[in-house]
């Protein structure tokens, strides 16, 4: 019997020693559906989609849209934040883009790590040049709609889980510091290209060229964002002309209307939430506009046209006109050139170089009438000009400057119209006049945090409070302290 | 129950037996004074020592005695012992008592031991299959509601197939399993949904594989509540176990095979209708407006009047047909091509839509037992049809087990089953297939009106704009179907032998396999109004689980006082799956729903291995009947752990005090029998740990209902960090419970109590803990968490009557789970269980598991709502949207069962309760037609009225709203302030529902030779209160831990009346 239970035991202790041996188990727990390493080209190309999809064309341009009236919300959380109620203070509102932006940023910290100099690529300085101006640009977007943010102390997940905010004039500097190294990349000697996986610019030799173009575009933007703080319009000036020349080189990503789809197009498909917005409206019309034609069309299910009032649309779908420029494959804006000639134009103002204004301003306009999706000619802009932009331009120049720059930034480059505005009202500027009655005090300042660090990020939590701040505290750079 | 009894004993006697000298041969039968029957498996023992035999199949045993043997002692565990005397006869037949405090006291506990209840240190609950069957229910789930305290079964909806959650005492994972292990005939099987509904506010549910068990294959179910009962099968035990017998031939008389066919057939229609308002049109603000999807238009009877679209007034419809009297103009039925007049009628959109389903259940079984062994072979079907349009389930089952004694130590059998099932579903929540029976306004004739425009199906007319499809297109457009194929069985040797006086050595060797493949369609058909060329999803998942179980099991009688059992065993479990999706966007045209015909593709697919290895061992000891002392211990080793964190040690040890047996209580008349019982355990649960790894981003969520960005693009493919990270750390969580229990019986056991509590402690809480964005991750899988529970349950019952013709029996389960969140991850408050951004559902700090959060009223001080003090403003007099927070508590306060049973001769009449008393869910669907102005709330819209509250200072609220002069006060109110208010949408759902009601009659003799029938009529789930108004309270979205908590255009419950018959012979 003894024996029976040793042969027992013995077998036990074979199975034993054959299921549970440390190598087996890790064999058996190996995950072998997804790569845990991968090359910075293959990280880059999304950090490019998403800045351009997720950041600059989605949530934060459609909320961007309401507020800068280029857009009346008339549905749910667009109406909701088109009365101002819920949506401008609730921390929920943006927490996808915050989350994304993060997310973002955090995905182009990893590409710097790897391409930096103790990275597995140390020689691929264009890759990283590329994720610095990203960096840049996601960072200045962040801080530009949210003030002071986490950001010395964030991209730390498992390490550090509440990170500190950072003043905004102190993440301003980060964005600068960021290009600058940007573009001494861009400078050096190197083989690596992304080719087909840089859906920006093509990922050639040539192409890093325009990354430096961006890169220096950009300082063009962020310089004139901090004219408040500290004007500096010979550099705006400096920096635009080592931007784009023409529209050929400016940084936008190309939907191919089926693996890719434009966000606000997508928007319209999937929500319905906006309706065409009758201030804007009169602002075109007021211009005898060309582009009032080719703006809007009435909703497919009504086929008749109506404005949507601003501030008090009725929550109907499918009876306010539309968007006509939304469409499956309208590009989205990094960058474009129109904007680099409307920032010169507006240093010249600034500068009281009216005529250089006015050859930038007529650059612009062309180049903004000349978009893919609104498809005027040069010849309908040169008559436009004459008729009725440059008579304006003569009587307030500033005033016309922005107010074109606003009208070429529908639709898809609503943030900038959106910092713009509240840059020039805190310069006193007031030029660019909204309607939406709720704006006596309920116009909002700035975004709220994301709820992710609202609930988990007590640094956070505190700076949102009951999130109502967005409706008094300006940004840093617009005079507000944090 | 006496089956398992008889195998049991059998196994235990096989190897009493001695041949000595001086001997004499002694035979005899023994019958049952119930029916004069033999009965097989008693035990026949000389007193004093271990020499004894068994009675055979018919009831006859042999066995020889010496001359110095006094007395014979005939024992089986649900009869009473008799001893008698030995003098010199030859023969002693004996009729044997039932013994009352005996019956059904033989319940399976871990690892397929059988034990004797009243030896038991902890709560165990035997479901048998009268019970289960009694109202034919396709659905185990369904079947074991209300009849089991402590286990909360939440059903998703009434839908064929629908899934069903079952908690046992409480959740002790926030995201993870909260559901008991199944074991089927001693193999451990899969029960869980193959695929969760992740947030279920898109999509159609899946079903769970506890589906594929056919109730009438069901001998008994024992149900293992507590980790003191599970602890043998460690790390996959701390949810409880249900231990499934299923029926085989083992407790038939040697002899002719016995055919069992039973049928049953249902018709099932909708639970609950809502209650509508029937006055106003669609529109808004009183202005008629045929695309609305609010009905705060003009009156119905009005609409002729409308200025835009009256046929009594001016327009450009009357300028075009002329003046249409009495009429007014329908663009739907113009784009069907119809005379677009329409006289004002008042239709009911939801009882238009449901047809009446039914079911239809045949199961046929053969069985026999010989002197060599048994087998049953069984096969049934169940088809069902839906009370929604295109919904329906076919199920067929296939079982066959046999067993053979190979010779007098050795026994080898199997078991195995097959299930196929089909099941058609519909969508809910944001892809709500329902919504226009819900919600159209009563103005409009939905199922009347055409759904598609002459000569283009994939055009849709409806009632609205938006993203709902109209629900009479969707049956011929989009599909939402499962496909299961299940098998699983284990094969099995046993070796017993005697190995000395009172020694007896089990060794039993088992493997098993479970495996089944699903697969997944869900279609949205050309012309869907959230994705208008279409998308397909075909999904599915091949899986498959080898377990082997060795034990050896050795029981020592070591006196007549003290026995002695120990045992010991290893296990292996490993699993392995393989699941594939494949999404095509965009048909290139209609008709033809495939992915051929997709202009996207997108594919991918996943594999996984898990492993288990557990060896274990129990020590048990029992002093005269008396004391119970049982000890077990586990440890175990799995793959998915990190490298130094993967083997877990898991002991239980618990105590039986059975107090009548005590000399001073053992003869009281009215105290029956009475057992205190205590026992401690610790169990855990594994998480899934995981090298950070790069995935293809998708860019789904939000506000978008179709990816708008599909890699590859063009042949370039992305990989970013996963936002998911696995902290190396991670160990066990780890459930440390303790339970004390009291069974008492009294009057010759016609009322007894069982009283038990229990309480767990959850530590080291296996999730992914969310992390702030700005950390740059989502989340975290690590240890942070802990949960507490305490559970009481009453399980009682009661005889008030009781004649040879008339019994009354009354049956009680009361359970009190609180499942209480105690800590998180540091600057964690909560986890996202489901739902939307809000209301969500969620486990937070310092409340029960799981919470709905949400916007909530603006409150004051003191709890009142405070309305805004604002003449002339729009919302002036009206509540505020405040801050989210806690807006609704899930749990019950307790959940009783009542199962009343009435029997008069041959007839019986049984019904099952069950009282669900407070809990809250989130009903979207009663906000939403309070939202759109179609609930019978919203009928009256002349009065005026003061919403109840205080103004910001304080005082009562007097502002008056509403009335002649402000007619846009109650549109405003439901549609503009209470529909942005979470809270206002959640609801106490407590209920008191007759869930099973059945009339039964047995005829008592056979009808003919040796058949005989039973007839029965029944009906399930009639609701008979509800705290919820409009909706059965038991529809949700969702099959994962949210279930039960959501609403939202969520598919409706059913009432089921039916009969079924049964022949055996």
């Amino acid at each position: 019997m003894k024996k029976k239970i040793n042969i027992v035991l013995a077998a036990m202790l074979l199975m034993l020693a054959w299921s549970c041996s440390q190598d087996i188990m890790d064999d058996i727990n190996k995950n072998v559906n997804d790569p845990t390493n991968v090359s910075a080209n293959l990280i880059i190309t999304d950090a490019m989609i998403t800045s351009a999809f997720s950041i600059t064309g989605s949530d934060l341009a459609f909320y961007a849209s309401i507020y800068m009236e280029h857009n009346v919300g008339i549905w749910n959380q667009g109406y909701s934040a088109e009365i101002r109620t819920g949506e401008p203070i609730s921390a929920t509102t943006y927490n996808n883009s915050w989350n994304t932006m993060y997310n973002n940023l955090y995905n182009l910290k990893t590409i710097i790590e790897k391409c930096s100099e103790d990275g597995d690529e140390s020689d691929n300085y264009y890759t990283l040049g590329i994720a610095q101006t990203l960096m840049a640009h996601n960072l200045a977007t962040l801080t530009d709609l949210m003030g002071d943010v986490p950001w010395e102390e964030a991209l730390q997940p498992g390490f550090i889980y509440t990170p500190k905010l950072d003043n905004q004039e102190e993440i301003y500097a980060e964005v600068f510091s960021l290009l600058d190294a940007a573009i001494e990349n861009f400078n050096k000697e190197s083989i690596i290209y992304l080719g087909a996986q840089d859906f920006i610019y093509g990922g050639n030799a040539a192409s890093i060229k325009d990354w430096e173009k961006l890169a220096y575009g950009l300082k063009a933007r962020y310089t004139m964002r901090l004219s408040l703080k500290d004007a500096q319009y010979g550099k705006v000036i400096e920096y635009a002309n080592k931007s784009f020349a023409s529209s050929a080189g400016q940084a936008q990503l190309n939907y191919n209307g089926s693996t890719m789809v434009s966000p606000f197009y997508k928007f319209f498909t999937d929500r319905d939430y906006f309706g065409a917005s009758e201030s804007f409206y009169n602002k075109l019309d007021a211009r005898n506009d060309p582009r009032l034609d080719l703006f809007w069309e009435p909703h497919p299910s009504s086929g008749s046209f109506l404005l949507a009032p601003n501030g008090s649309p009725d929550q109907v779908q499918g009876l306010y006109s539309i968007s006509a420029i939304s469409n499956p494959t309208a590009p989205t804006y990094l960058l474009s050139y129109h904007e680099i000639e409307f920032l010169k134009a507006e240093a010249y103002v600034r500068l009281n170089q009216l005529s250089d204004a006015k050859a930038a301003l007529k650059k612009a306009v062309t180049a903004a009438f000349q978009k893919v999706n609104i498809g005027l000619t040069a010849d309908d802009a040169e008559e436009y000009f004459t008729d009725e932009v440059e008579p304006r331009f003569n009587s307030n120049a500033l005033s016309e400057v922005m107010n074109q720059k606003y009208f070429a930034f529908f639709e898809e480059e609503a943030i900038e119209a959106y910092c713009d505005y509240r840059r020039l009202r805190a310069m006193g500027d007031n030029v660019i006049q909204l309607v939406n009655p709720k704006n006596v005090d309920r116009f909002p300042q700035r975004y709220t945090y994301g709820n992710s660090d609202v609930t988990t990020n007590v640094n956070v939590r505190e700076a949102y409070g009951d999130g109502s701040y967005v409706f008094t505290e300006k940004v840093w750079w617009a005079g507000g302290t944090r | 129950m006496r089956k398992i009894t008889f195998m049991l004993v059998f196994l235990l006697a096989a190897g009493i037996s001695g041949v000595f000298a001086q001997t004499r041969t002694v035979t005899g039968k023994v019958t049952s004074s119930q029916d004069g029957e033999g009965i097989p498996g008693v035990t026949v023992r000389v007193k004093g020592t271990t020499i004894g035999a068994i009675t055979n199949l018919d009831g006859f045993y042999e066995l020889n005695v010496r001359p110095d043997h006094r007395t014979l002692v005939f024992s089986y565990v649900s009869m009473k012992s008799q001893e008698v005397p030995l003098g010199t006869e030859v023969s002693i037949n004996i009729v044997m008592e039932p013994d009352i405090f005996q019956i059904d006291e033989v319940v399976v506990t871990a690892l397929g031991i059988s034990k004797e209840k009243k030896s038991l240190g902890y709560a165990v609950q035997t479901v048998g299959d009268e019970e289960l069957v009694r109202t034919g229910n396709a659905n185990i789930m369904g079947a074991m509601q209300g009849k089991i305290a402590g286990v909360d079964i939440k059903p998703s909806s009434g839908m064929p197939g629908a899934s069903s959650q079952m908690v046992i005492r409480g959740a002790r994972s926030f995201t993870g399993n909260n559901t008991p292990l199944y074991v089927v005939d001693g193999m451990p099987i899969a029960s869980t949904a193959p695929y969760s509904t992740g947030n279920s506010v898109t999509g159609s549910d899946v079903a769970n594989r506890a589906l594929d068990i056919n109730p009438a294959d069901i001998e008994s179910i024992d149900i293992l509540k507590g980790q003191a009962a599970a602890a043998l099968y460690g790390i996959r035990a701390s949810n409880g176990v249900v231990i499934i017998t299923t029926k085989s031939g083992r407790g038939l008389a040697a002899g002719k095979p016995v055919v069992t066919f039973n049928h049953n057939t249902s018709f099932d229609v909708v639970s609950r209708t809502p209650d509508y308002q029937t006055t106003y049109a669609q529109g808004s603000y009183g202005v008629y407006q045929p695309t609305a999807s609010y009905s705060w238009g003009p009156k119905i009877v009005d609409l002729p009047d409308d200025p835009n679209y009256g046929g009594n007034t001016d327009n450009q419809y009357t300028a075009e047909w002329g003046e249409q009297k009495g009429k007014y103009y329908v663009p739907q039925l113009d784009q069907a091509g119809l005379n677009p007049w329409l006289t004002p009628q008042v239709y009911n959109n939801w009882d238009d839509y449901f047809q009446t389903g039914h079911t239809v259940s045949n199961n046929l079984s053969v069985s026999q037992a010989t002197s060599e062994g048994n087998f049953a072979l069984g096969i049934s079907m169940t088809d069902q049809k839906g009370i929604a349009l295109a919904t329906g389930m076919k199920r067929y089952n296939a079982k066959a087990s046999g067993e053979r004694n190979l010779n007098k130590n050795f026994t080898a059998g199997f078991s195995a089953n097959f299930s196929k099932s089909n099941i058609d579903k519909l969508s809910g929540a944001n892809d709500g297939s329902l919504t226009g029976p819900l919600a159209a306004p009563s103005s409009y004739n939905l199922k009347g009106t055409p759904y598609h425009i002459p000569g283009n199906p994939y055009r849709q007319i409806y009632f609205r704009g938006g993203s709902f499809d109209n629900s009479y297109w969707i049956p011929d457009n989009n599909t939402f179907n499962e496909l299961n194929n299940r098998f699983f069985g284990n094969g099995y040797v046993n070796y017993i032998a005697n190995l000395s006086e009172g020694m007896i050595l089990r060794l039993r060797y088992q493997a098993g396999v479970d495996t089944y493949s699903t697969h997944l369609q869900d279609i949205f058909g050309f012309g869907a109004r959230n994705n208008s060329q279409g998308v397909i999803d075909n999904y599915g998942t091949t899986y498959s689980l080898f377990n082997s179980t060795a034990t050896a099991n050795f029981d020592w009688k070591i006196n007549s006082d003290l026995e002695f059992n120990a045992m010991i065993g290893n296990e292996i479990n490993h699993s392995s799956s393989k699941s594939y999706w494949e999404t095509g966007t965009d048909f290139n045209f209609g008709g033809w729903n495939h992915i051929g015909n997709a202009k996207i593709v997108t594919a991918g697919e996943s594999q996984s291995e898990f492993r288990d290895m557990g060896v274990f061992g129990s020590l048990a000891l029992s002093w005269k009947s008396m004391l119970f002392l049982n000890a077990t211990g586990r440890n175990d080793i799995v793959s998915q752990m990190p490298r130094d964190n993967r083997t877990f040690f898991y002991p239980s040890v618990s105590l039986g005090f059975v107090a009548t047996e005590l000399p001073g209580l053992e003869d009281l008349s009215w105290l029956s029998f009475a057992k205190l019982r205590a026992s401690y355990a610790e169990v855990g649960q594994a998480g899934r740990y995981l090298e950070n790894y790069y995935l293809t981003p998708g860019y789904s969520g939000g506000f978008w209902l179709s990816e708008p960005i599909q890699y590859p693009i063009g042949g370039v493919n992305s990989y970013i960090p996963n936002s998911t990270q696995y902290d190396p750390n991670l160990k066990p969580q780890n459930t440390v419970s303790y339970e004390v229990g009291v069974d008492l019986k009294f009057f010759e056991n016609r009322f007894g109590v069982d009283y038990n509590f229990s309480h767990q402690t959850v530590t080291d809480q296996i999730f992914p803990v969310p992390l702030a964005g700005s950390t740059g991750a989502s989340q975290l899988v690590m240890n942070g968490g802990k949960v507490q529970t305490d559970v009481h349950e009453v399980m009682m019952y009661v005889t008030p009557v009781k004649t040879n013709a008339f019994q009354w029996d009354l049956n009680f389960n009361y359970a009190a789970v609180e499942n209480n969140v105690i800590e998180l991850a540091e600057g964690v408050e909560s986890i996202f269980l489901g739902g939307f951004v809000t209301p969500q559902v969620r486990a937070g700090i310092g409340y029960t598991y799981p919470v709905i959060y949400g916007t909530s009223f603006v409150r004051d001080d003191d709890g009142n709502v405070v309305v805004i003090d604002n003449p002339g403003a729009w919302n002036h007099g009206m509540p505020m949207s405040g801050e989210p927070g806690v807006i609704g508590e899930v749990s019950p306060k307790f959940i009783l069962g009542a199962t009343n049973t009435f029997r008069f001769k041959d007839l019986s009449l049984s019904a099952v309760f069950e009282w669900k008393n407070g809990g809250e869910m989130y009903s979207g669907s009663n906000g939403l037609i309070d939202l759109y102005g179609m609930s019978a709330v919203t009928e009256d819209r002349e009065s005026t009225f003061i919403f109840k509250g205080v103004k910001p200072d304080g005082t009562p609220n007097d502002i008056v709203r509403g009335g002649p002069n402000d007619p846009d006060a109650y549109q405003d109110l439901y549609a503009n302030v209470l529909s942005d208010i979470d809270e206002y949408y959640i609801h106490d759902n407590s209920f008191v529902k007759l869930r099973e009601l059945s009339l039964r009659y047995q005829f008592a003799k056979p009808i003919y030779k040796t058949m005989n029938i039973g007839v029965s009529l029944y009906a399930r789930n009639i609701l008979l209160w509800t705290a919820l108004r409009n909706i059965d309270p038991e529809t949700s979205q969702g099959n994962n831990n949210m279930g039960g908590s959501f609403e939202r255009f969520s598919l409706p419950q059913t009432t089921s009346y039916g009969f079924g018959f049964d022949i055996t012979f």
